[in-house]
């Protein structure tokens, strides 16, 4: 078998959580669409969620 | 050829080549799949029509990210870490059509209608490929690919049907899209994309599968009733 990179199975799992956090805000947003407080509140989980990964410093998530 | 199925178990008997080439193409796929929301994500979120794009809008980079998951995985087992890709800055992404940002709605709804679609042709290209792990994560990702497809086409056409100045704004993200699309097949004649095809992990060369895209393509572009741009104008990659 060959040698993994490091972290991988660590980078795999926190990206999991991440995607699954910004599918859990979409899901709650997308219903209540109509509903300014709640689709607000999606959005803006969403935004930090996202400005984080787009920020890209790889060694501040996985410490 | 290379008709073999390879597990990872087996990676390491492998020829150097076709574990360069393996590790190379899962790179490139990692840094296009973040690269989208690089590219949309900053303007984009904030400045969507409605609510619901907006929603739609962070759904698309969540898939994305775990397109790019999936992918880095593949690669981290063989040794091929791809990580730097997401701290890469836009200008150094590998493939010219990552290299900016999306500042306008027309241009996100086209990129999603004419560059996802090439997305999907890139990863078309592995479908049944000699590396087993990669084929695997191939259906779930190709699914959603499809859905930002639709989600581009679909915003394309309302801006049509918006009238003369929607139509006109369409047409000139049309026009800037489009020739990035062909551009993103590579060079016709390409020897690493016979080799490419040689060891398995792709199935046409890039002129076929470009040629494949354009037969998609144009009848679209004037079924909506724009024009199609001059496939040759501005072109990089021949």
């Amino acid at each position: 078998m060959p040698q993994s990179a490091p972290n991988t199975e660590k980078m795999d799992e926190h990206l999991l959580e991440v995607v699954q956090a910004l599918h859990g805000a979409v899901k709650k947003g997308i219903p209540n669409v109509k509903d300014p407080k709640i689709a607000d509140k999606a959005i803006q989980d969403c935004k930090e969620i996202l400005d984080v990964i787009m920020d890209g410093k790889v060694e501040e998530w996985l410490n | 050829m290379f008709t073999d199925k390879i597990e990872l178990k087996d990676f390491d008997k492998m020829d150097p080549e076709f574990k360069e080439l393996l590790g190379h193409v899962l790179t490139i796929q990692a840094d296009c799949e973040i690269g989208g929301p690089h590219l949309y994500v900053e303007k984009m979120l904030p400045a969507a029509p409605t609510k619901l794009d907006q929603l739609i809008v962070a759904r698309t980079a969540a898939e994305e990210i775990d397109h790019y998951r999936k992918v880095a995985r593949v690669a981290g087992d063989i040794g091929v870490d791809v990580s730097f890709v997401l701290s890469q800055p836009n200008e150094k992404r590998f493939v010219e059509t990552f290299r900016g940002r999306i500042t306008t709605w027309e241009d996100n709804a086209v990129f999603g209608f004419l560059i996802d679609r090439v997305g999907r042709y890139q990863l078309e290209e592995f479908y049944d490929c000699s590396y087993l792990p990669l084929q695997r994560i191939l259906p779930d990702i190709v699914t959603e690919e499809l859905g930002h497809i639709d989600y581009g086409y679909n915003k394309t056409l309302e801006l049509i049907a918006k009238g003369d100045e929607g139509k006109a704004k369409a047409q000139k993200a049309v026009d800037y899209w489009y020739v990035k699309a062909l551009d993103m097949f590579g060079h016709s004649g390409s020897k690493r994309s016979e080799r490419y095809r040689y060891w398995g992990l792709k199935r046409r060369s890039n002129e076929q599968a470009r040629k494949d895209y354009i037969n998609e393509v144009d009848p679209i572009l004037v079924k909506m009733g724009l024009k199609v741009p001059d496939p040759l104008q501005g072109r990089r990659y021949m």
